[in-house]
C-alpha cells in the first residue's frame, strides 16, 4: 500500500504543479493582455463627435457652417450577455428604416477599424423619424446610442462650390492612408474633404472626436463616469475671398456664359461656349478675392453622401460640373503669350515700344519653306510700333519677332522666358488638382536637333506644344502688372480654432522675382493699355469708354480640334497702380471677344462703379442684343487662323524631308 | 467515551490549521464576491451563513472525534440505505434550485444530500474493500462496484454531474489503493471513458440521443474544448474567468479592486468560480499560496493513511483525498480553462453551507483516525 501511496503522492504533486504552471502563463505571461481585456470588459466608450470647422469669407460672413444631425451606434459593452449583437441590429431594423443588412455591413466595418475603441457606428446622419423611434424605445434597445453630431451645411449651396470643395464618406484606401501615416482620428463613416479648400485644409477643418468613458457592469449597465475627453471642434478658416463679390462674379460668369449659349445656337458661325472661369486677384500680394467656374453644382448634394442619381448626373453632364476650370484645365494660352514673346524680344532683340514693323500681305514665310502662316486679319495690316502690334495682337510681327529668336537663340529664349513667368510650373495655389500645363522644354537646350524654326514661330503667338492653366495666366498677367514679382496665389488667410485665436497666418509668398527692367515692364504696360484704350486694340469695343483704366490682353487660342478655340482675357486694373488682376477663361469660347463683357462687369463690380447704372446698361444691352452683337462681330473677329496649325504641320513634315534629302 | 488524554498528543495540528488558514482566505474572497464593501450590499448575510457553517462544522468535527471510526465499519449497510433513501427523497421531494432538484427542505436549513454522499460513499467502499483481502477475479468487485453503481446512478439522473464525477474518482483511487488488479482498473475506466467519448461524438455528429447528459452539459464540453464558438454564450463563463485570473497579474488587483468581480462579469462568483475572485485580486502569488496549502493539506492527509491502524482508516482518508483532490483540481482547472465546467465546488473556501459542513465532517473523521492511529515502536 505503501508504493501505491506514494505514487497517488506523485501523481498529485505533478497535476498540482501544472495547475501552477497555468496560473503563472495566464497571470504572468499572459497577464498583461488579459488586464487589457479586463479593462475592455469594463469600459465603454461614447462618442462626442467634433464639429468641422467654419468657413469664413474675409469680412467675417460664413461661408461654410455646420447643422445639426444624429449619428447612430452600438457600444457592445452595454448589451447584455444573453442579448446577442445580431438581435440588437435585427430590432433596430424593426424600429427604423435602416436595413439589417446595411446594418451589419456597418458594424463589420467599423468592426475592421483598428481606430475603433468600443462605440460601433452603424449609422451617420440618421432620419429625424428614426432617431425619435430609436430614442421612444431605448429600453428595448440596450448598448443603441444616439448622439447629436454636426453635417456640413453650405449656405450658399453652388456658391465657389469647386473652391469650397465638397465632403464626402471616408472610403477604404483613405482609412488606409491615415492609419500608415500614425493618424488615429478617423472612423468608418467620417465625413472628410474631397475636393477644394475642404481637402486642402482637412487637417486643420476636422476635428478630434471627444469620447465619454463609462464603467459598466456585466450586464451592460451603467456604473459610473470614468472620465470625459472634451471634442476639440475643427478650426475656422477665413479666406481672402469677399463672399459678397464672389457672389456677383459668379452672377456675372453664369449670365454671361447663359446668354452666349443662346446667341451661339441662333448663329451658326458662332460656337456654344461649355463653360468658363474668372479669378480676380490682388497683383501686390497673390490674394485671391474671388475665384469662380461654370458650370457650377450644389455642395449640398454631397453633405449626406452623394445619392446615386447625384452621382450620375453629375459625372455624365458633358459639360463637367464639377471641373475646376481655374486650375484643372491646362489648354493653349493663345495670343495670352504673346506678352511673353513681347517679354523675350524687348530683352533679347533689343526691340523698343516705337520699333516699326511691317505686316503687308497678312502672310510670312519662313525662309525655305513653301506654306505660309497667317494673321487672323486678312491682307496685310501695314506697318505699325511694337506697342501698336500688341495691341492688334498682330500675328505676323510676333511670328517675325519668333522667327528672330530662333535665328539667334533657336527655342531656349523664348522657352526661358515662359518658364520664368511660371508656366509649366504648378503656382501652387492652396488648393488640390491643380494641373502644372507644359511648355515645350526641347526648345531649351541649344542643339537640339528636334527643334526647328516653325516652332519658335509657332510658341510666338501662344501655339504648339504649349498648355496653361488660367491660374497660371492669372499669375503671369500678375507678375507684369506688379513689374516682376511672381507670388503664389492664394485663398487661405488665417486659421482661427475654435477659441478665437490665430494659429496661422498665411503670408504671402514670392515664387520667383523675374529680373528684368523696368523699361521693359513699361513697354508691355503701354501696349496693354492700347488692347484697352486705343483706337484699335482688340479690347476696345469694352473698355474704351470705361470709368476705369484697364490694361490687358485678348487672347483666342485654338485647340488641336477644329472650330473649337478658348477665349481668354488677361488684365488688370486700375492701370498705373493695379489693384487688381482680372483673368477670364471661356472654354469652346470662339473668340477673346466674349470674356471682354465678362472682364468689364467684374472690373466695374470691384470698383463698385455705379451699380444702378450698370444695371440698367445690362437691360439696354439685353434690348439690343442684335446691334451689340453685330458690332462686336465686325470689330473682333480676331485671330482665326485655325488653318495655320494644321499647315504648320504638313509644313513641318515637308521641312523634314528636305532635311533628309 | 472512548477519548482520552493520550489522544491530543498523537493530533496532526497542521491539519486542522491549514483548514482553518483555508476558511479565512476563504472569507475574505466571498466578502469580495458578494460585495460586502458596497453601500447597500446585503453581502454580509452570506458572510454570516459561512460562519454559521463553519462553527457547525466545527462542532460536528469535535463531535465525530468521540467516537472511535471503526463505528462506521459496523454500521455501513445503515449508512448506504440512508443515503439511498435520503437521495431517492430528495428525487421525490426537492427543492428544484437552478437546474437541479438537489436541496431538500428540512425546514430550518436547505441541505443538499448529494454532498454527503461522498462521505458516505468513501465509508461504505472502505468497509465492503476492507473485507476482502484479494482483487484478483472480476467477482470480487461486483459487491464494491453494485454499492456504487446505485448511489451513482441516483446523482446522474438527478443531473449533477459533478457529484456523480467526484464519486467516480472515489471509487477508482479507493479500488487502486486497495490493491485492484490493475488490469481491471484500465478495462473498467478506460472502457468506460471510450464509451463516453463514443457516445457524444455520435450525438455531436449524427445527432443520436444522449443518455444522462444534457444539452447545456454538452454545451459546457463543446466550449470547454473551444470557447470562442460563442463569447457572449456558452464560452462566457470560462472566458470571464480566464480574463479575471489572468488580469490579476503577480500581486493581483487588490482585494475588492477586482473589475471582473465588482462589476458582475465573472459568473457564480462566490460559489464555483470563488479561485477566480482570489486569482483577480490576490494575483498569482494569491494562487501559488492556495496551492501550496492544499498540497501542504494532502501531504498531512497522506501522512494519517500511512500511519493510520488499521485498512479501513487507510482506504477511508485515501477516499477523503481522492475526494478533495478531485475537488479541487477539477475546480482549479475549471476557472483556468483546463478542465470543463462542472459545479463543483473548490473546498473550504466556496461559498455553501452544505459544502463546508460535509469538508468538515471529511476532516473530523481523517482526525478521528489520526488520533487513534498505531503506536509508533522506537
Amino acid at each position: 500500500m505503501e508504493d501505491k501511496i506514494r505514487i497517488f503522492k506523485i501523481v498529485l504533486l505533478i497535476v498540482f504543479i501544472l495547475l501552477v504552471v497555468r496560473a503563472f502563463q495566464l497571470q504572468v505571461l499572459d497577464g498583461d493582455y488579459y488586464y487589457n481585456l479586463s479593462e475592455g470588459n469594463r469600459t465603454s466608450f461614447r462618442p462626442i463627435s467634433a464639429p468641422r470647422g467654419k468657413i469664413i469669407d474675409r469680412n467675417g460672413e460664413i461661408m461654410v457652417n455646420n447643422k445639426l444631425s444624429h449619428n447612430l451606434y452600438l457600444l457592445p459593452n452595454e448589451i447584455p450577455p444573453q442579448v446577442s449583437i445580431d438581435a440588437v441590429l435585427k430590432n433596430i431594423a424593426n424600429y427604423t428604416s435602416l436595413t439589417y443588412a446595411n446594418l451589419l455591413e456597418n458594424y463589420n466595418l467599423s468592426k475592421d477599424n483598428i481606430n475603433n475603441q468600443g462605440a460601433f457606428i452603424l449609422k451617420r446622419n440618421i432620419k429625424k423619424e428614426d432617431m425619435v423611434i430609436l430614442l421612444e424605445n431605448n429600453n428595448e434597445l440596450p448598448g443603441v446610442l444616439v448622439k447629436e453630431s454636426s453635417i456640413r451645411d453650405y449656405v450658399y449651396g453652388d456658391l465657389a462650390a469647386h473652391l469650397i470643395g465638397y465632403v464626402g464618406e471616408i472610403n477604404k484606401e483613405e482609412l488606409r492612408y491615415y492609419s500608415e501615416q500614425s493618424i488615429y482620428s478617423y472612423h468608418v463613416q467620417d465625413m472628410l474633404g474631397k475636393s477644394g479648400l475642404e481637402k486642402e485644409y482637412e487637417e486643420y477643418l476636422k476635428g478630434i472626436d471627444g469620447v465619454r468613458q463609462v464603467e459598466v457592469n456585466n450586464l451592460g449597465e451603467f456604473v459610473q463616469e470614468l472620465g470625459v475627453k472634451d471634442p476639440v471642434p475643427g478650426h475656422n478658416i477665413v479666406l481672402n475671398i469677399d463672399l459678397k463679390f464672389q457672389q456677383k462674379v459668379e452672377r456675372i460668369l453664369e449670365s454671361h456664359i447663359e446668354r452666349l449659349i443662346i446667341e451661339a445656337q441662333e448663329d451658326d458661325e458662332r460656337c456654344e461656349p461649355i463653360g468658363g472661369s474668372a479669378i480676380i486677384l490682388n497683383p501686390n500680394n497673390g490674394k485671391i478675392l474671388a475665384m469662380s467656374s461654370y458650370p457650377n453644382f450644389n455642395l449640398n448634394t454631397f453633405t449626406t453622401g452623394l445619392s446615386e442619381e447625384d452621382y450620375l448626373k453629375l459625372s455624365s453632364d458633358s459639360r463637367r460640373p464639377m471641373l475646376d476650370r481655374n486650375i484643372m484645365v491646362s489648354v493653349p494660352p493663345g495670343s495670352l503669350f504673346k506678352l511673353v514673346t513681347g517679354t523675350a524680344a524687348i530683352k533679347y532683340l533689343n526691340v523698343k515700344a516705337e520699333t516699326e514693323f511691317n505686316d503687308p500681305n497678312g502672310l510670312f514665310y519662313i525662309p525655305g519653306w513653301s506654306r505660309p502662316f497667317r494673321n487672323w486679319h486678312e491682307g496685310g495690316e501695314g506697318s505699325m510700333d511694337f506697342t501698336k502690334a500688341l495691341a492688334r495682337s498682330n500675328n505676323i510681327i510676333f511670328y517675325k519677332l519668333g522667327y528672330n529668336l530662333y535665328q539667334e537663340y533657336r527655342g531656349e529664349k523664348l522657352v526661358e522666358t515662359a518658364i520664368n513667368y511660371g508656366l509649366s510650373q504648378k503656382t501652387n495655389i492652396d488648393l488640390p488638382g491643380e494641373k502644372k500645363g507644359r511648355v515645350p522644354e526641347e526648345g531649351l537646350s541649344s542643339n537640339s536637333k528636334s527643334w526647328n524654326p516653325g516652332d519658335s514661330v509657332n510658341l510666338s503667338i501662344g501655339q504648339g506644344d504649349l498648355l496653361t492653366t488660367p491660374i497660371q495666366m492669372a499669375n503671369y498677367i500678375s507678375a507684369i502688372a506688379n513689374r516682376g514679382t511672381l507670388f503664389r496665389p492664394y485663398i487661405l488667410d488665417e486659421i482661427v480654432n475654435f477659441e478665437g485665436e490665430v494659429i496661422f497666418n498665411q503670408k504671402s509668398e514670392v515664387l520667383h522675382e523675374l529680373d528684368y527692367d523696368n523699361r521693359l515692364y513699361n513697354i508691355l504696360h503701354q501696349g496693354m493699355e492700347e488692347v484697352t484704350m486705343s483706337s484699335y486694340g482688340t479690347a476696345r469695343s469694352t473698355f474704351r469708354d470705361f470709368p476705369i483704366e484697364v490694361s490687358g490682353k485678348t487672347g483666342t487660342a485654338q485647340t488641336s480640334i477644329e472650330d473649337f478655340s478658348h477665349g481668354w482675357f488677361g488684365g488688370f486694373a486700375p492701370s498705373d497702380d493695379p489693384e487688381i488682376v482680372v483673368l477670364v477663361f471661356l472654354e469652346n469660347g470662339s473668340s477673346s471677344t466674349y470674356t471682354l463683357p465678362i472682364a468689364g462687369d467684374i472690373i466695374k463690380e470691384y470698383f463698385d462703379v455705379n451699380i444702378e447704372q450698370e444695371e440698367k446698361r445690362d437691360e439696354v444691352a439685353n434690348t439690343t442684343t442684335e446691334d451689340g452683337q453685330g458690332a462686336e462681330q465686325t470689330n473682333e473677329k480676331e485671330e482665326n487662323s485655325n488653318s495655320n496649325l494644321f499647315e504648320y504641320i504638313r509644313d513641318v513634315f515637308s521641312s523634314k524631308e528636305e532635311e533628309s534629302n | 467515551m472512548l477519548l482520552n488524554k493520550k489522544m491530543y498528543r498523537n493530533i496532526n495540528i497542521y491539519i486542522p490549521l491549514t483548514v482553518i488558514v483555508l476558511i479565512i482566505i476563504g472569507f475574505f474572497a466571498i466578502s469580495s464576491a458578494v460585495e460586502i464593501n458596497r453601500i447597500g450590499s446585503n453581502g454580509i448575510i452570506y458572510l454570516q451563513k459561512q460562519v454559521i457553517a463553519t462553527l457547525t462544522g466545527i462542532f460536528i468535527v469535535i463531535f465525530i472525534q468521540f467516537f472511535d471510526y471503526r463505528v462506521f465499519k459496523e454500521y455501513y449497510k445503515l449508512i448506504f440505505w440512508t443515503m439511498i433513501i435520503t437521495l431517492f427523497m430528495t428525487r421525490m421531494y426537492g427543492v428544484n434550485i437552478s437546474g437541479g432538484r438537489r436541496w431538500l427542505d428540512l425546514g430550518f436549513i436547505n441541505f443538499q444530500p448529494s454532498e454527503l454522499s461522498k462521505i458516505a460513499l468513501i465509508l461504505v467502499l472502505a468497509s465492503v474493500l476492507d473485507r476482502k483481502n484479494e482483487f484478483d477475479s472480476i467477482i470480487d468487485l461486483i459487491l464494491p462496484f453494485l454499492y456504487f453503481l446505485i448511489p451513482f446512478s441516483l446523482i446522474v439522473v438527478e443531473n449533477d454531474l459533478g457529484t456523480a464525477l467526484v464519486l467516480l474518482a472515489i471509487l477508482i483511487i479507493m479500488l487502486y489503493v486497495a490493491g485492484v488488479n490493475k488490469k481491471f482498473l484500465y478495462v473498467f475506466f478506460g472502457g468506460g471513458f471510450l464509451t463516453i467519448i463514443a457516445v457524444i461524438a455520435s450525438h455531436l455528429y449524427f445527432n443520436t440521443p444522449l443518455p444522462f447528459l444534457k444539452e447545456y452539459q454538452l454545451n459546457r464540453l463543446v466550449a470547454f474544448i473551444n470557447p470562442g464558438i460563442d463569447p457572449r454564450g456558452i464560452g462566457y463563463n470560462i472566458i470571464q474567468s480566464k480574463i479575471a485570473l489572468g488580469s490579476g497579474r503577480f500581486f493581483g488587483k487588490g482585494l475588492f479592486d477586482g473589475t471582473q468581480n465588482q462589476l458582475n462579469f465573472l459568473p457564480e462568483k462566490h460559489t464555483d468560480f470563488i479561485f477566480s475572485v482570489i486569482g483577480e485580486e490576490f494575483g498569482f502569488i494569491g494562487i501559488f499560496i492556495i496551492i501550496a496549502l492544499y498540497v501542504f493539506l494532502f501531504w498531512q492527509l497522506f501522512k494519517v493513511v500511512l500511519e493510520a491502524k488499521d485498512n479501513f482508516g487507510k482506504l477511508v482518508v485515501s477516499g477523503i483525498i481522492a475526494m478533495f483532490f478531485f475537488h479541487v483540481v477539477e475546480n482549479i482547472g475549471m476557472t483556468m480553462g483546463v478542465m470543463p465546467i462542472t459545479g463543483i465546488p473548490l473546498p473550504f473556501i466556496s461559498y455553501g453551507g452544505t459544502s463546508m459542513v460535509v469538508s468538515l465532517i471529511a476532516i473530523g473523521i481523517v482526525l478521528n483516525i489520526n488520533i487513534r492511529k498505531k503506536k509508533l515502536h522506537f
